[in-house]
């Protein structure tokens, strides 16, 4: 690809880039930030807030503890990559008898309960970046799905996979059930082959645009015919899998040739997805996403080809983000507070930051609610609202919601103290004197909260 | 420039003492500082694809002030066949099998309405709803994102370019008006984001008013001293400065767009004709396009006037599996939404002072997949309102002559928007699309078209 392919296939693929004029200009750093005059030398930030940068990108949420612990960004690397401490086993969430009392599960108070926790508190920082990265990348909506049951099973196999190998994920993913409801590939059948799966696998999970057209769609389409969901009680005769699991069912399919990406064959949906994870641009498509994700702007032609060739040789997950990691942009001023804070980064940065009462979740999703931003609700099957999107006046007052979480009797922090708790550092004189200006806790932390520095990331 | 959000803002107290007058006063200098001073700095970002400067404001003329044009975009590709039905089209019914729909509502021998936009359907002989058949773009595009695209920017295939809408507002309002441009939906619309201009978004009726704890006891306080984040903003295109104007331009719009949805001029709720309890529910459920209809017309009737109200992110026209069910909820929706607005804006006589027109990014594939469409190319679209040249315009495709299973366009989308802007916003539509193109009868002239069996 040549760069400007390259651009122009970011460009389409990634609504977040489009949404995003401002990563497509060389980052203008910190002009004028810890003066109000527009002339001011640009500054570097602190080494503080240098950590907090690490803390945040490679896990949810500044921890104000880690900011604290960690000696160097080297070190605040370290232990955000550090994953020998095992996970938090997930609640143990009963399924559902038959299809009516699974429509009727309300499960969203332990699943988003327990995944808040995970954001908030888990030592596995830079796998809850990855799950949330991957629920972003193959969003997919309780709306339409309907099962929460199916909403938390897919969540699991996120976490399974997170850290592991991207082709991993992304099969597991094509057959799980609430991907197979959500792009109805339960209704795609031989007879009757429906394009919505095959086309948005190759637009935003695998390649991008620019790489397929129309007659891959439909051969993709065509492979991935078969596959049912077992729902129980839906069904005369009993399916040899699982209840709530899928099963490919052969009579279903189109067994029949079809050519995709130029590669003639019987395929089906594994066969498929070898070929898009054959193909160059996947690798680099998502390895430049993850870029993205992480730094902040976008990699270079250079770096995007080089992450890209050493991501197709083996899909590790975690190889890719230490490559990401060890390009020396990460820890730049450019990559500083270049990113528009997301509503959940806030929430869950104020959950660490500060004491919270005991319904705090609620008021926490409440929040997110406001301005839908719910995990397991992500607005299209492109996934959630980034970059100046976020800056809307209806998000930007919202943020002001998330202050129910906090207990009411919180002691009155000083004004570096509250954005400190926050992960933020490096403040301007005329924010500190905002903050400085209201005279009780609440509204000092709500202030902070919604600062021009907490807005950025 | 006109100050706008200056002088709509109230006088400053006696100097001296800091009160929340007083701040708010120096709040409208802030902002006319802030949005007025730093043109062509978007809160958006400075857009580095465009080839020319943002137009300064004015540049395009004042535009129509007074008017307004309510945009709704039926996202994910709405079934333009089953909305406005060829039912005397035998191919019709062989492309779509049992989704056809097989009770619309005639309106002239050849084609007619989904049985549940009854409304419109009465609205029709009226000569209120334009009906434009046949519009989409050239090479088409598939893709819900690279078609969306295309119609947001007005430009086929661009991408990360500017809205129409916004194009329009930089060079008419410019910065001058933060309630200049509403989007009710998740988010500013991109079709709105200009180089200069600014866009509120809100989701529903309480506008932009946050929940804080009861222990917060003064919220206007609070926003006031927010909005001192951005009393002296760096002039710069970085995320910092975006902030700072956002939160200015936040703060500027919020008391007034308050005002205007609290005010008495829309039509309450509980005038809802009695027995369309249906009706009410819907239109007090934010999400629906209903409950976004209904804000758009307390917007319209307060007295802000705003020049463009988007409204996106109700409903999912994405029919590709259970359409027969789906589509017909979407088009109650519809339906409720637009008469429901009408009839407000009637009864507050500013029918004449606004248009509804559709959008959506592609219409479906003309054959069933069996239980739904999978994406497709052209579409019918909808001008509604009393200025509207009431009718059929543009041309049916083809149900013959399709192209790989595609309809094919007769009208450019691009000929719609150019009509839109000449006839209704009092812009020169190259200025804003960058080439003049055709333009379509669909505003009043004396001389009516036919209505009814041809």
């Amino acid at each position: 690809m040549t760069p400007e392919e390259q651009a122009a296939v970011y460009d389409l693929l990634d609504l977040r880039v489009r949404m995003m004029p401002g990563l497509r200009e060389s980052a203008p750093g910190l002009h004028g930030f810890l003066t109000s005059a527009p002339e001011a030398e640009r500054m570097s930030y602190s080494t503080r807030e240098r950590i907090s940068h690490v803390v945040r990108r490679l896990g949810i949420g500044a921890r104000p503890d880690l900011v604290d612990a960690a000696a160097s960004p080297a070190d605040a690397i370290a232990t955000a990559l550090d994953l020998s401490t095992p996970p938090v086993p997930p609640p143990d969430i009963p399924a559902p008898a038959d299809h009516a009392a699974a429509r009727e599960q309300r499960i969203a108070t332990p699943v988003l309960g327990y995944w808040l926790e995970q954001m908030a508190t888990s030592p596995r920082r830079i796998e809850e970046r990855l799950v949330w990265f991957w629920h972003d990348h193959f969003a997919t909506s309780l709306r339409k799905v309907q099962i929460q049951y199916l909403m938390w099973q897919q969540h699991l196999t996120m976490r399974d996979h997170a850290i592991g190998s991207f082709a991993d994920l992304l099969r597991a993913i094509s057959r799980d059930p609430a991907m197979l409801f959500f792009l109805d590939g339960v209704q795609n059948q031989r007879d009757a082959v429906n394009e919505n799966f095959g086309r948005e696998a190759m637009e935003l999970f695998t390649m991008g645009r620019g790489h397929f057209d129309e007659s891959d769609v439909l051969a993709t389409a065509r492979s991935c015919t078969g596959w049912v969901v077992n729902v129980p009680g839906r069904r005369d005769r009993a399916l040899p899998v699982a209840p709530w699991q899928s099963l490919f069912v052969p009579f279903r399919h189109d067994g029949g040739t079809k050519t995709l990406l130029g590669v003639t064959g019987r395929h089906d949906m594994d066969a498929a997805l070898d070929i898009m994870l054959d193909h160059p641009a996947t690798a680099e498509t998502v390895a430049a996403k993850l870029y993205v994700e992480l730094v902040g702007l976008r990699p270079d032609p250079a770096t995007a080809a080089r992450l890209g060739a050493a991501f197709r040789r083996d899909y590790r997950v975690m190889t890719l983000v230490e490559e990401i990691v060890a390009d020396p942009v990460f820890l730049s001023d450019e990559a500083i507070r270049v990113r528009v804070r997301t509503p959940l980064e806030k929430a869950v940065g104020l959950v660490q930051g500060f004491a919270t009462h005991p319904e705090a979740g609620r008021a926490v999703f409440a929040g997110l609610e406001a301005v839908r931003y719910v995990p397991l609700l992500p607005p299209n099957v492109a996934g959630f609202p980034s970059g100046p999107r976020l800056l809307g006046p209806h998000t930007l007052v919202h943020a002001f919601d998330f202050v129910m979480a906090l207990r009411p009797d919180q002691p009155v922090p000083e004004a570096a103290e509250a954005f400190a708790r926050l992960g933020v550092h490096d403040v301007s004189e005329q924010s500190l004197a905002v903050v400085a200006g209201a005279d009780s806790a609440p509204a000092r932390i709500a202030l902070a909260l919604t600062s021009p520095e907490y807005s950025l990331t | 420039m006109t100050d706008h959000s200056l002088s709509a803002l109230p006088e400053g107290a006696d100097c001296g003492l800091v009160t929340r007058r007083h701040f708010v006063a120096g709040l409208g200098a802030t902002v006319a500082v802030v949005l007025a001073g730093v043109h062509g700095i978007s809160i958006w970002g400075r857009n580095p694809h465009l080839a020319l400067a943002a137009p300064p404001p004015g540049s395009f003329g004042p535009g129509a002030p007074g008017r307004t044009l309510v945009v709704v975009e039926m996202g994910g590709g709405n079934d333009g066949l089953n909305m406005v039905v060829p039912h005397a089209a035998g191919a019709y019914r062989d492309l779509r099998g049992e989704l056809a729909v097989a009770d619309p509502i005639d309106l002239d021998g050849e084609i007619g309405l989904h049985p549940a936009l009854e409304s419109l359907a009465a609205r029709y002989p009226r000569h209120e709803v334009a009906i434009v058949e046949g519009v989409g773009y050239p090479d088409p595009d598939l893709s819900h994102f690279a078609s969306m695209s295309t119609w947001w920017t007005g430009t086929p295939g661009a991408v990360g370019a500017t809205g129409w809408l916004g194009r329009y507002l930089d060079g008419t309002v410019g910065a001058t008006d933060p309630l200049a441009a509403i989007t009710i939906g998740p988010g500013p619309s991109a079709a709105m984001v200009g180089d200069a201009s600014f866009v509120v978004s809100i989701q529903d009726a309480t506008g932009l008013a946050p929940r804080i704890p009861p222990w917060i006891d003064d919220m206007d306080e609070l926003l006031g001293a927010w909005a001192g984040f951005a009393a002296a903003p760096v002039d710069s295109p970085a995320l910092f400065g975006q902030v700072q104007r956002a939160i200015a331009a936040t703060a500027a719009a919020r008391e007034r767009l308050g005002t205007a949805l609290a005010g008495p001029a829309a039509a309450p709720l509980t005038d809802a004709p009695a027995g369309d309890a249906r009706m009410d529910r819907r239109r007090r459920r934010p999400g629906t396009l209903a409950g976004s209809l209904d804000v758009a017309a307390r917007l319209v009737t307060s007295g802000l006037a705003p020049r463009i109200v988007y409204v996106h992110g109700f409903g999912d026209f994405d029919t590709h599996q259970g359409q027969v069910g789906r589509h017909e909820a979407l088009m109650a929706d519809l339906d409720e939404a637009v008469d429901g607005f009408f009839t407000s804006v009637e009864a507050a006589g500013r029918a004449k002072d606004v248009v509804v027109m559709t959008t959506s990014e592609f219409g479906r594939r003309a054959r069933s997949n069996g239980s739904g469409t999978d994406h497709g190319t052209a579409s019918t679209h909808l001008l509604i309102g009393a200025t509207v040249r009431g009718g059929r315009h543009g041309a049916p495709p083809d149900l013959g002559a399709l192209q790989d299973g595609n309809l094919v366009h007769t009208v450019d989308y691009r000929s719609l928007y150019a009509t839109v802007l000449t006839g209704w916003l009092g812009a020169a539509a190259a200025d804003v699309l960058g080439a003049d193109h055709e333009t379509l009868p669909l505003f009043a002239t004396r001389d009516r078209l036919p209505i009814g069996p041809r």
